[in-house]
């Protein structure tokens, strides 16, 4: 049951934390953007950190679940 | 043939649905429906809908373990089994030592967030409730606005369905109509009103405008006007404008002045509704988890949970995993900034998961009810169980993850082979390593 039920899991957590932190970085860029002015400058700050965010996140999330698919013995 | 009969019968089945059962056109709004307010606090459906989940829970397991025996039998065999599987679960990803640490809080999310979906599947989810009366709202809002003196400024929908009054509870036909109206920002008060006057007509009685006015923009005709009023008159079961006159009390009613007709001239001081009303069920309980306040919630606690382990493990060595000296490496202190976003980007994800997912799947069983009311839904209901088991899977699986990389050591991954006990101060606390029997056999 474990063996697909945290692959499984992670990976659809990860779907949704990767356009979670783009969408937030965007929204968060542009009303900075709004606030400041300096359009487009902070919207494209925040989706550059958001998708460093979701980079690093998302590789931190399935990291765990490479190495461990990686050590499993061939069929 | 006997496909052929089961086709037939299916069929049957449906255009029976189509005939006795067409509900009324659904009305899907996002934030829970304030069914009471304590003080400044609103009771939401939603929210009675979590306090229902937790009383199941609560009831059913202390229903479930009264007179508890060694050797488990019937419903507290069940209730044994179900936590054993989820324990074996918790400990096969989370090692002997954590298993006991995330275990309640683990196993708690998940049935909760398990139950409260699987209940909102039964029938007196969104079917019972207040009713909502929307007849004397839209006139109220008008006089509101008359009163200030101001045009409205914003727009506003209106939804309802007609509904028969029945000793006081309202009750929404099958078939019902849906009322629509909308009052368009910029409006003023007296034009708003004689295009209520034509909707209402409209829709109780055969009249028929020259020009769409009632659902339109722009001032109705004043003869369109003459003629719905007229037409309301003449149908005793059609609502009633009162005017002022018949008070005698100066246009003044219930401390609220008159609304005038901008196409009549004559001042109206209330609505009265003889037949059907037209009113909307606001229900008592709604799936808990298609409220975004709900589902925030459970992702703060989850924020919080995951960091106090972190803490509990590491002490301040913790926050090393999101801090790192720009001097040592630039790189990983960005990398570590990054991190630390993360963790709070998590809350969103967690919750917007959760929400979209259930609110998702209530608006398709509602909408395919309402389209064909009969077999149909069925499927979409399996699938919503299975959703439901599902998304509760999710939720506590990724916390117990979270809680698992939150509480290794900084770099564990690196260090693997140099085997330095001595240096962690945590001592006895959780070295997860140790517990990874793929870690030890990797060198």
């Amino acid at each position: 049951m474990k063996s697909w039920l945290v692959p499984a899991a992670s990976l659809l957590g990860a779907g949704w934390f990767f356009a979670t932190a783009v969408i937030l970085g965007v929204v968060v860029g542009r009303w900075a953007d709004d606030r400041t002015g300096l359009e487009p400058t902070f919207t494209l700050v925040g989706i550059v950190v958001g998708l460093a965010v979701a980079l690093i996140g998302g590789y931190r999330m399935l990291q765990p679940l490479m190495s461990r698919l990686g050590d499993e013995p061939p069929e | 043939m006997k496909i052929i009969l089961i086709a037939v019968v299916v069929l049957a089945v449906l255009a029976t649905g189509f005939i006795v059962a067409a509900g009324p056109e659904p009305h899907i709004v996002i934030p829970g429906e304030v069914v009471w307010k304590v003080g400044f606090m609103p009771i939401t459906s939603t929210l009675m809908a979590s306090w229902l989940a937790m009383a199941v829970l609560i009831l059913g397991t202390f229903a479930m373990t009264r007179g508890m025996k060694l050797i488990p039998s019937g419903a507290q065999n069940f209730i044994e089994s179900v936590i054993e599987f989820l324990y074996g679960q918790v400990e096969e990803i989370a090692g002997e030592k954590n298993a006991r640490r995330f275990f309640p809080v683990v196993g708690t999310f998940f049935l909760f967030i398990l139950v409260a979906n699987w209940i909102a599947l039964t029938p007196i989810f969104k079917s019972i409730g207040w009713t909502k009366d929307y007849g004397h709202e839209i006139f109220h809002e008008i006089q509101l606005k008359a009163e200030e003196g101001k045009p409205f400024d914003k727009d506003k929908h209106f939804l309802a369905w007609q509904m028969k009054d029945a000793g006081g509870v309202g009750l929404a036909q099958t078939g019902a109509g849906t009322f629509k109206f909308k009052i368009h920002s910029g409006e003023e008060p007296s034009v708003a009103l004689d295009r209520y006057i034509i909707a209402l007509a409209e829709f109780y009685t055969d009249f028929k405008p020259s020009v769409d006015a009632a659902h339109g923009e722009g001032e109705p005709e004043k003869a369109d006007v003459e003629a719905a009023f007229a037409a309301l008159q003449a149908d005793p079961k059609a609502p009633k404008f009162i005017a002022a006159d018949d008070h005698g009390h100066g246009g003044e009613a219930d401390g609220h002045l008159g609304v005038s007709s901008h196409a009549l001239g004559a001042t109206f001081t209330a609505l009265d509704f003889p037949g059907d009303k037209i009113a909307l069920v606001y229900p008592f309980f709604r799936a808990a988890f298609s409220e975004l306040n709900n589902t925030l919630a459970l992702a703060i606690f989850a924020f919080l949970v995951i960091e106090f382990w972190g803490f509990q493990s590491l002490g301040f060595g913790y926050l090393g995993k999101f801090f790192i000296n720009p001097l040592k490496n630039p790189i990983l202190t960005f990398v570590g900034i990054l991190e630390l976003l993360s963790e709070f980007i998590r809350i969103i994800s967690f919750a917007f998961r959760l929400f979209g997912n259930i609110f998702a799947g209530g608006v398709l069983l509602l909408i395919l009810t309402f389209l064909v009311p009969f077999i149909a839904p069925l499927g979409i209901y399996g699938l919503e169980m299975f959703v439901g088991l599902i998304q509760a899977i999710v939720f506590s699986l990724l916390l117990l993850v979270f809680a698992v990389g939150a509480v290794e050591h900084h770099g564990d991954e690196e260090h693997h082979d140099s085997h330095d006990d001595g240096h962690h101060p945590g001592g006895g606390h959780a070295d997860v390593h140790h517990l990874e029997p793929g870690a030890v056999q990797a060198h």
